[in-house]
C-alpha cells in the first residue's frame, strides 16, 4: 500500500466543473510513461468508477472506468491529483511506477454526488429539490423493454405498472400520483436535452394496448436517470412539468482513455407462472341445464340431453378442450450489447451497439430491437467545445389483437371460447364460437406487425464567453417512422367476408427543438451565485398516411397492391412553442441555499385568450450538518433540510386545435365530400396548473451506514383539462374546457444502508416506499372512464369504481342482493356507487445487494397495497348461464347457491332477473395487493489473474431471474394488469397476459 | 469571437420575439373554422351530405337494433350486456345502444339546423335557387325525420331549432310534448315537401315524395287516418315505386329498387357492417342479434311469410337474418321507408276509418307480393289485427315492430310489458347530469 498525501477537497461542484472543461492542455515533452492502476474504496476496497486521474503538472487526465481502473500517460515524475465526489483527494507521486494503485476515503457527507438536473447539473449538497438518481446499473437485470419499466419500485413516489405481460407494451408511470383526467399522466422524458415523444404512434388497434415508444431505447446506452419530482426541479420545464420529468443521459466517452471495449449477452426464457381456472365441459353443461331449470323451463328440453333427443349430448359426454396451454408458451430472451467508448485529450467518444429479442409467454407476439448510439464531444480550442448524440434504432414487433373485442382477440379466443366445444367442425373445418375466431386460425396466421425507425439526436456548442460566461446552443430532433401492417385472411373473421383484409399505416412523427442558453458561475468570498437564462423554440409534427384494401386473390397475396378494393387516407398536424427559462443559485458558506426558477411558454395549442404561461418556483435548504453544533453529535454525519413551492403545467392532452370552433372533412355520403360540425372551442382553452409544495429531509447517520431521504409533498391541480359533456341537444358530446381540480399529498420515505462492508463482504440495503391520497376536488359533473366500471366523481380519488353493490346472496332464495343505494325501492344506474379504487395506497420496493469476494448476489421486491381490481374475466366467466355456450365459465362459477341454506357470494344460476344481468357489480372488485419478487441475481467475477491471461480486463458470468415469487389475493394469474392503453382506466382486467416468470443467463466481458 | 456570438443571439432573440406571434399560429389543413363552414356552393352542399352522414351514423345499426331486439321478431345471442338489457326490456339510463342512437340523432339535427340557418345566406352564382331550395328541403326534411325517430322512442323531447356555435345555445330548452315534438315533425315536413325536387329515380336522397311518405307515417303515428291515407296514396300512385317481386330483390344488389322510397346508400369507401351483427361465428359475424324461434317458425309458414323467409337462412338452432347480407363488402342500405310500407299504413288508415275493402285490397297486395294468400280478415278488428302480424312479418328486421307496438298500446299484450315508462327509452344519463333542462323519462 503507498502512503498517500491527503490534501483539503476542493469545493464539489467547482471540482466538477474543471475536470469537464480544463483537461486540455497539451502534454509535455517530457519522458512519458503509461501508468495502469485501480482505485478503491477504503475500507470496503469496492472499486470506485469516475474517479478523475490527473497529472498534476502535465496537466493531463482521465477517470476510472466502472471497474475502477485507469490508463493514462503521464510524465515519470509528475504527481497524480486523485479527486472523486464524495471522497477525500489524494496526490500520488509516480515515481516512475507502471502500477500504481490507491485507495481513497469517502468523506462524511454523501451529498457529494453530482445529479442531473434540467439545464444543468448540481451536487447533491446544494440541492434544494426532491430529485432521485438511478444508475442504469442499478436496473440493468429485468428483461424488459424500456427502461421505464425497468425503474418499478425503484424511486420513492414512483408508481409504474406494467399494463401487460407483452414485451414493448405501454405501462402505466406516475410520478405522485394522477393529477389530470384528460391530459396525461407521463412524465416529461429529455434525453440528452432532447424532449422526446413518449405517445405510442401506433394506429392498427391491438385492442386497448399500445405499443411504447421508449422501447426504440437501448437501457443499455444509458448512463443515469433523474427523476424530478418537485416544483423547483420542475418548474425549469414550465407548461409540460406538472407530472415530472425524466432526465436520461447516455453514455459518453472520457477524455485521455485508451478505446475500451465492453461486451454482454444473455440468453434466457419466460413463461407463465398461472394461468385461469376454467371449468370442464361436464362442469359447463351442468351449469347451463341449471340455468334451463332455474329458469322454470322443462326439463326435457334442457341443451344438454342425449344428441338423440334433439339435445347438445348429456353433460358427461361434453369433452374438455385446453385453448390456454395451446396460446401461451415458454418464451425465449436474448440479448446482445457491445460498445466502445474512449477519448485523446480534444475528443471523446462513444460508439454502443445492441441487439434484443423478446418473446412474449402470448403467441404471436415478439420484439426486436437493434440499435446503435453514437456520442462525440471536441474540443475546438480552449473556449469552444462542440458534440453530437445520436440513437437510432429500429424496433419490430409482432403484434396480435390482445385486448378487448372478439374479432381477433387471440387471448380472448383462448380465454373465453367455451371449453367443451371443439376446434374442429365434423368436416374438418376450423370451428368458430360465440364470434371468436377458430384459436389455431389466429395462431397459424395471425400478422400484425410494425416496425419503428427511431431517430433521436442532438448536436450542441458551448462557449466560454467570458470567466465564469458560458453559452451553449443545442439542435435536437426526435424523428419516428412507424410503419404498421396487418394481414388477415380468408379464415378469420376480420377477414373470411371480405375475403382477406389488410391495412397498411405509416405514421411520421417529428419533434424538432432549439434551446439558447446562457450560464454563469460566481463565488465571491462565502457568496456562490449561479445564473442560467435561455430560450427555446420547438415544434411538432405529424403526418400518418393509411389504406386498407379488401378482397384478396388468395391469402398468398397480402399486400394491398392485390386487392381488388382499397381505401386510403392520410392527414397531418402540428404545434409549436415557444419558451423563455431561468434560474438563480445561490448558497452561502455551502449551508443555506436559495434557488428561483421560472419558465414562461406559449403554445399554439392555447386559446387565442390565453397564449403565454409562467411557472415559477422558489426552494430553500439548509444543511444543518455544516453547521458546529451539529457537526459534534457523531451519530449524524448529514442533516439537510430542504422545502419548496412552485407551479407547474400540463399541456400533453390539448389536441392540437382543441381550442377552436370547428367543421371536418371525411363525412361523406354517396361518395360526395360532407362536412360536419366536429367541435365547440374555447379561446380561453389552456395549460393545467399544478401547485406543489414540498419539504424534505436527507439525513446520514454513522458516517453515512445509513441514509435516509423523506418528503412530504402536495400538489394542487386545478384548471383540469375537461371534456365537459355538453347537453346532447347541442349536437356535440363534450367541449373542451378548464374546469375542476384534482389533489395529491403524499409522503416518500427512502431509506439506504450499508450492514456490511469489509474488503471480503458487503451487504446494502435500500428500502422505498410512497403514500399518495389523491382526490378530486372539484368535477361538476361526473366523468365515466371508457370502462364505465370506473367512474370520476368530486370527492373521490381517481380510478374509483362505480358499481352495483352487491350486498349478499339470500340464502333462502339464492338471488343476489343488491344495495338500494338511493332507497327509492328499485334497483336502477342510480344506485352504483363507489366501491374502493385502482390506486395502491403503499408501493415501493425493496432491494438488498450483497458481495462476497468475486460474488455478487442481488434479490430486490417490489410491491403495493391497497389498489383493487376490477376483474371483468369474472364478469364474463360467471355468467350464471345467461351467456350460455358464447363464454367459457370460470371454476368459481361452481361455487353458486344450489339449495336454501347455501352460503355463498355467487347467486343462483338464472338468465332471468338481475342475478347476472346487471354490470357492473361489486362482486367483481377484488384486492390487487401484491409483492413480487421483481429480480434476483448471482453473479461471479473471474479471479482478476485469470482474465488478465486472457487478455481481457473482467469478466462476470451470472444468471438471472424475474417474477420468481408473487404474493396475492387477486384470482387473476397477475394482479399487474390493465385491459387499455387508456391513462384513465386503471385496475381493469379483461384478459390481458400475465407478467412472465424468466431466467436468464449472461456474461459482461470488458476489455 | 465572443462580441460575435453575443450578436447572434442577441439578433435571433430579436427576432424571435418579433415573430413569436406568427410562429405560434398553426393552421388546420382538415378543418374549417365554422363561421366559414358554409358560405358558398360547394360548402352547402357538403354540409348537406354531412347531415346525411350523421343520419347514417344512427340508422346503420343502433336504431334499426332499438326497433327490434326489443320486441319479439329478434332476440339476444350475443356476449354484450347491451344488447341484452334491450331484449330484456330493462333499459339501463347508460344503456350504450340508446345513448349513441340519441347523440347521434342530435348530431343530425345540428348539421340540418346550420345548414337551415346558413344555407339562405349563401351567395353564389354557382349555387342556383333551385338547388338552394332543393339543400333547405333536404335539411328540413332531416331535422323532420330526426324529431319523428326521437318522438317514438323517447316521446317528446327538447326541440332544438338553431345551430351550436357558443354554449349559450344549449341553455333553457325544456322538453316538449310528443304532440309539440311531432307538431314540429309535420313543419318542418311541410316546408320539405314544398323545397324538395322530384324526379323518376333518386330513393337515397329526400324527394317531395319522401317527405309524403314520413308525413303519411307521421299521421298514421297520430291516428290522423284521412291524413295518412291521403299521403300514403300520393306516394303509392307515384309510378316511381312499386313492390318488387321476388321479395328479396329490394335487399339484394342491386340495391335501390322501385321498392325503396328512402334507404341510406353505403359504399366501399363508406361502410355498413351491420349484418355482422347478425351473422353467426362461423360466417365471420357476431350472431347478437337473431330471429327468436316464434319468428322463424312464423316465416316459415307458406301462409303466413311466404317467400319473405328469404330474410333468413341457416337451419335448426343457427338461423340467422340476411336481411343486412353484403358481409363481403359491408354496403348493406339502411332501409328507412319501403313503399310496402305506404301500402300498410294506407291499411290501416282505411280499416281505421270503416273501408275495410280498401284496407284489405292494401293488405293482400302485401301478402300477394310474398306469395301469400288473400287474408280473411272481415272485421274491422280482424283486419286491423292481420295489419298489425303483416306489419311484424313484413319489417321484421326494420326499425318497425317496437316502435308499431308502442303507438298501438300492444306492448303489454305482446311482450307483457305492463310498465308503460319503460314504453319509451331513458334519455342518457349523462345528459340528465349535463343539461339541467333534461328531464330523465319516469321510471328510469
Amino acid at each position: 500500500m503507498y502512503r498517500n498525501r491527503h490534501v483539503t477537497a476542493l469545493p464539489k461542484p467547482f471540482l466538477f466543473i474543471t475536470t469537464f472543461l480544463f483537461v486540455t492542455i497539451a502534454v509535455y515533452a517530457q519522458t512519458t510513461i503509461p501508468v495502469k492502476g485501480t482505485i478503491r474504496e477504503t475500507g470496503t476496497q469496492k472499486p470506485v468508477a469516475g474517479v478523475s486521474v490527473k497529472a498534476k503538472t502535465a496537466n493531463i487526465g482521465t477517470s476510472t472506468d466502472e471497474n475502477g481502473q485507469f490508463s493514462l500517460l503521464v510524465p515519470s515524475n509528475d504527481i497524480l491529483l486523485i479527486t472523486a465526489i464524495g471522497h477525500t483527494a489524494v496526490e500520488q507521486p509516480v515515481n516512475g511506477q507502471q502500477l500504481i494503485d490507491v485507495t481513497i476515503a469517502t468523506t462524511s457527507n454523501a451529498l457529494g454526488e453530482v445529479v442531473v438536473v434540467g439545464y444543468g447539473a448540481q451536487s447533491k449538497k446544494s440541492l434544494v429539490s426532491a430529485v432521485a438518481t438511478v444508475k442504469a446499473d442499478e436496473i440493468k437485470n429485468k428483461p424488459v423493454a424500456s427502461f421505464d419499466q425497468q425503474l418499478q419500485g425503484r424511486v420513492a413516489g414512483v408508481q409504474i405498472s406494467a399494463n401487460t405481460g407483452i414485451p414493448g407494451d405501454g405501462i402505466f408511470f406516475r410520478i405522485r400520483g394522477t393529477t389530470s383526467i384528460n391530459a396525461g399522466n407521463d412524465p416529461l422524458y429529455v434525453i440528452d436535452g432532447v424532449f422526446i415523444n413518449n405517445q405510442s404512434l401506433q394506429k392498427i388497434t391491438t385492442q386497448g394496448q399500445a405499443n411504447n415508444p421508449l422501447a426504440d431505447i437501448n437501457p443499455a446506452d444509458i448512463e443515469s436517470i433523474s427523476v424530478l419530482k418537485d416544483a423547483s426541479a420542475t418548474a425549469i420545464y414550465g407548461a409540460r412539468a406538472a407530472n415530472g420529468v425524466i432526465l436520461i443521459t447516455t453514455k459518453r466517452g472520457q477524455y485521455n482513455t485508451l478505446p475500451k471495449v465492453n461486451a454482454n449477452a444473455y440468453y434466457g426464457s419466460s413463461w407463465a407462472p398461472e394461468l385461469w381456472d376454467l371449468v370442464t365441459g361436464p362442469e359447463h353443461a351442468t351449469i347451463i341445464n341449471e340455468a334451463w331449470i332455474n329458469d322454470g323451463k322443462p326439463a326435457s328440453t334442457r341443451p344438454f340431453r342425449l344428441k338423440s333427443e334433439g339435445g347438445r349430448g348429456l353433460p358427461e359426454e361434453q369433452p374438455t378442450y385446453d385453448r390456454l396451454h395451446d396460446i401461451f408458451r415458454t418464451g425465449n430472451l436474448q440479448n446482445y450489447d457491445l460498445s466502445v467508448s474512449g477519448g485523446n485529450d480534444k475528443t471523446r467518444y462513444y460508439i454502443g451497439g445492441g441487439y434484443n429479442k423478446q418473446q412474449a409467454i402470448l403467441r404471436t407476439n415478439d420484439f426486436q430491437r437493434a440499435s446503435f448510439k453514437f456520442n462525440l464531444d471536441q474540443q475546438i480550442n480552449s473556449k469552444v467545445r462542440i458534440g453530437s448524440s445520436n440513437l437510432l434504432s429500429r424496433s419490430y414487433r409482432t403484434n396480435a389483437r390482445v385486448g378487448d373485442g372478439p374479432q381477433g382477440g387471440i387471448l380472448q379466443a383462448a380465454l373465453h371460447t367455451p371449453t367443451y366445444l371443439p376446434k374442429f367442425n365434423d368436416d374438418g373445418t376450423y370451428a368458430k364460437w360465440a364470434g371468436f375466431d377458430n384459436l389455431d386460425v389466429l395462431i397459424k396466421y395471425t400478422d400484425m406487425h410494425s416496425t419503428s425507425i427511431r431517430y433521436i439526436g442532438n448536436m450542441y456548442g458551448e462557449a466560454d464567453l467570458l470567466r465564469n460566461l458560458k453559452f451553449r446552443t443545442s439542435w435536437s430532433i426526435d424523428y419516428n417512422d412507424y410503419n404498421e401492417y396487418e394481414y388477415w385472411n380468408s379464415l378469420t373473421n376480420r377477414g373470411s367476408a371480405s375475403k382477406g383484409l389488410a391495412t397498411s399505416s405509416i405514421s411520421k412523427n417529428a419533434i424538432w427543438i432549439t434551446e439558447q442558453t446562457l450560464s454563469y458561475k460566481a463565488k465571491p468570498g462565502q457568496h456562490s451565485l449561479g445564473v442560467l437564462v435561455g430560450n427555446s423554440v420547438q415544434g411538432a409534427v405529424e403526418t400518418v398516411t393509411s389504406a386498407q384494401g379488401t378482397n384478396f386473390p388468395n391469402d398468398s397475396y397480402k399486400q394491398i397492391a392485390s386487392a381488388a378494393t382499397t381505401t386510403s387516407s392520410s392527414s397531418s398536424a402540428g404545434n409549436r412553442q415557444v419558451s423563455v427559462f431561468g434560474r438563480l443559485e445561490y448558497n452561502y458558506g455551502g449551508k443555506y441555499f436559495a434557488e428561483f426558477n421560472v419558465r414562461g411558454d406559449a403554445s399554439s395549442k392555447f386559446g387565442t385568450n390565453k397564449q403565454w404561461g409562467y411557472f415559477p418556483s422558489v426552494g430553500l435548504a439548509w444543511l444543518a450538518s455544516e453547521e458546529s453544533f451539529i457537526r459534534d453529535v457523531n451519530a449524524i454525519s448529514t442533516l439537510k433540510l430542504r422545502a419548496n413551492i412552485g407551479i407547474t403545467g400540463n399541456q400533453n392532452g390539448i389536441g392540437n386545435f382543441a381550442s377552436r370552433n370547428l367543421w371536418n372533412g371525411g363525412a361523406n355520403y354517396l361518395d360526395n365530400p360532407g362536412t360536419v360540425p366536429q367541435q365547440l372551442g374555447n379561446t380561453g382553452l389552456s395549460w393545467e396548473t399544478t401547485r406543489q409544495t414540498n419539504l424534505g429531509i436527507d439525513l446520514g447517520l454513522l458516517k453515512d451506514h445509513i441514509s435516509i431521504e423523506f418528503n412530504l409533498y402536495k400538489k394542487y391541480t386545478s384548471d383540469l383539462l375537461l371534456s365537459l359533456p355538453l347537453p346532447v341537444t347541442t349536437g356535440f358530446s363534450s367541449i373542451s374546457s378548464n374546469a375542476g381540480e384534482i389533489s395529491n399529498k403524499g409522503f416518500e420515505l427512502g431509506i439506504s444502508t450499508t450492514n456490511i462492508s469489509n474488503r471480503q463482504f458487503t451487504w446494502t440495503t435500500s428500502f422505498n416506499i410512497a403514500h399518495n391520497i389523491n382526490k378530486i376536488e372539484k368535477l361538476d359533473i361526473p366523468v365515466d372512464a371508457s370502462y364505465s366500471a370506473e367512474r370520476m366523481i368530486q370527492g373521490y380519488s381517481m380510478h374509483s369504481f362505480y358499481v352495483y353493490n352487491q350486498l349478499y346472496v339470500d340464502p333462502q332464495t339464492g338471488d343476489a342482493v343488491y344495495e338500494d343505494y338511493v332507497k327509492d325501492g328499485k334497483i336502477t344506474a342510480d344506485d352504483r356507487q363507489i366501491a374502493g379504487n385502482a390506486q395502491p395506497k403503499y408501493f415501493g420496493g425493496l432491494n438488498n445487494n450483497l458481495r462476497y469476494k468475486g460474488f455478487d448476489f442481488s434479490v430486490f421486491f417490489n410491491f403495493q397495497f391497497g389498489n383493487k381490481i376490477f376483474n371483468n374475466n369474472r364478469f364474463f366467466h360467471e355468467s350464471g348461464g345467461t351467456r350460455d355456450d358464447r363464454r367459457a365459465i370460470n371454476k368459481n362459477q361452481l361455487n353458486r347457491w344450489q339449495k336454501p341454506g347455501d352460503i355463498t357470494e355467487v347467486p343462483r344460476i338464472t338468465t332471468l332477473g338481475t342475478n347476472y344481468t346487471l354490470s357492473p357489480v361489486s362482486r367483481f372488485i377484488e384486492d390487487g395487493s401484491f409483492i413480487r419478487l421483481s429480480t434476483l441475481t448471482l453473479g461471479y467475477t473471474l479471479p482478476k489473474k485469470l482474465t488478465t491471461k486472457i487478455h481481457t480486463n473482467s469478466i462476470r458470468i451470472y444468471a438471472s431471474g424475474a417474477n420468481w415469487w408473487l404474493w396475492k389475493k387477486y384470482q387473476g394469474p397477475d394482479p399487474e394488469i390493465n385491459v387499455t392503453s387508456d391513462p384513465n382506466v386503471q385496475g381493469y382486467d379483461l384478459g390481458t397476459p400475465p407478467q412472465p416468470r424468466t431466467i436468464q443467463f449472461g456474461i459482461n466481458i470488458s476489455l | 469571437m465572443q462580441s460575435g456570438i453575443s450578436s447572434i443571439i442577441l439578433i435571433g432573440g430579436l427576432f424571435l420575439l418579433s415573430s413569436c406571434k406568427k410562429f405560434l399560429e398553426e393552421t388546420p389543413n382538415n378543418a374549417l373554422p365554422t363561421n366559414k363552414s358554409i358560405t358558398d356552393a360547394a360548402t352547402a352542399r357538403a354540409a348537406i351530405i354531412g347531415a346525411y352522414n350523421s343520419v347514417q351514423d344512427y340508422y346503420a345499426a343502433s336504431y334499426p337494433t332499438l326497433g327490434t331486439i326489443t320486441a319479439d321478431n329478434v332476440i339476444f345471442y350475443g356476449t354484450l350486456s347491451q344488447y341484452l338489457q334491450l331484449d330484456q326490456n330493462a333499459i339501463p339510463a347508460d344503456n350504450v345502444t340508446t345513448v349513441a342512437a340519441y347523440q347521434n340523432i342530435y348530431k343530425a339535427i345540428n348539421s340540418a339546423n346550420s345548414a337551415i340557418a346558413y344555407v339562405p345566406e349563401v351567395t353564389d352564382p354557382l349555387l342556383s335557387a333551385a338547388e338552394k331550395n332543393k339543400l333547405l328541403g333536404e335539411a328540413y326534411f332531416i331535422r323532420a325525420l330526426g324529431y319523428f325517430d326521437l318522438g317514438r322512442g323517447w316521446g317528446g323531447v327538447q326541440l332544438q331549432l338553431q345551430p351550436t356555435t357558443n354554449l349559450s345555445a344549449a341553455r333553457g330548452i325544456k322538453r316538449s310534448t310528443l304532440q309539440q315534438t311531432y307538431d314540429q315533425v309535420l313543419n318542418d315536413l311541410i316546408k320539405a315537401e314544398d323545397l324538395l325536387p322530384e324526379d323518376a329515380s333518386t330513393r337515397n336522397r329526400a324527394q317531395k315524395s319522401t317527405a309524403r311518405a314520413l308525413r303519411a307515417r307521421l299521421h298514421l303515428y297520430r291516428k290522423e287516418w284521412a291524413e295518412a291515407d291521403k299521403y300514403a296514396s300520393q306516394v303509392i300512385t307515384n309510378p316511381k315505386y312499386a313492390l318488387v317481386t321476388p321479395f328479396k330483390a329490394f335487399f339484394t344488389t342491386p340495391f335501390g329498387t322501385t321498392e325503396s322510397v328512402f334507404e341510406l346508400t353505403f359504399s366501399a369507401n363508406d361502410k355498413n357492417s351491420f349484418w355482422n351483427l347478425w351473422y353467426p361465428s362461423s360466417a365471420g359475424g357476431q350472431y347478437t342479434l337473431k330471429p327468436s324461434a316464434s319468428f322463424v317458425s312464423k316465416i316459415n309458414d307458406a301462409a303466413i311469410g311466404g317467400s319473405r323467409n328469404s330474410l333468413i337462412a341457416g337451419t335448426g338452432d343457427n338461423v340467422y337474418g340476411v336481411l343486412y347480407n353484403t358481409s363481403a363488402t359491408s354496403t348493406d342500405p339502411s332501409y328507412i321507408i319501403r313503399i310496402a310500407e305506404l301500402y300498410l299504413v294506407r291499411a290501416e288508415a282505411r280499416a281505421q276509418l270503416e273501408d275495410l275493402n280498401g284496407a284489405l285490397s292494401d293488405l293482400n297486395r302485401i301478402r300477394n307480393r310474398a306469395g301469400v294468400a288473400d287474408s280473411k280478415a272481415a272485421t274491422k278488428g280482424d283486419l286491423l289485427q292481420a295489419i298489425e302480424n303483416e306489419n311484424s312479418i313484413e319489417f321484421a328486421f326494420e326499425a318497425h315492430r317496437w316502435f308499431d307496438l308502442v303507438r298501438t298500446e300492444r306492448v303489454d299484450d305482446i311482450l307483457g310489458i305492463t310498465n308503460k315508462n319503460y314504453w319509451v327509452f331513458p334519455l342518457p344519463y349523462s345528459d340528465i347530469l349535463s343539461d339541467p333542462d333534461a328531464q330523465q323519462n319516469d321510471g328510469y
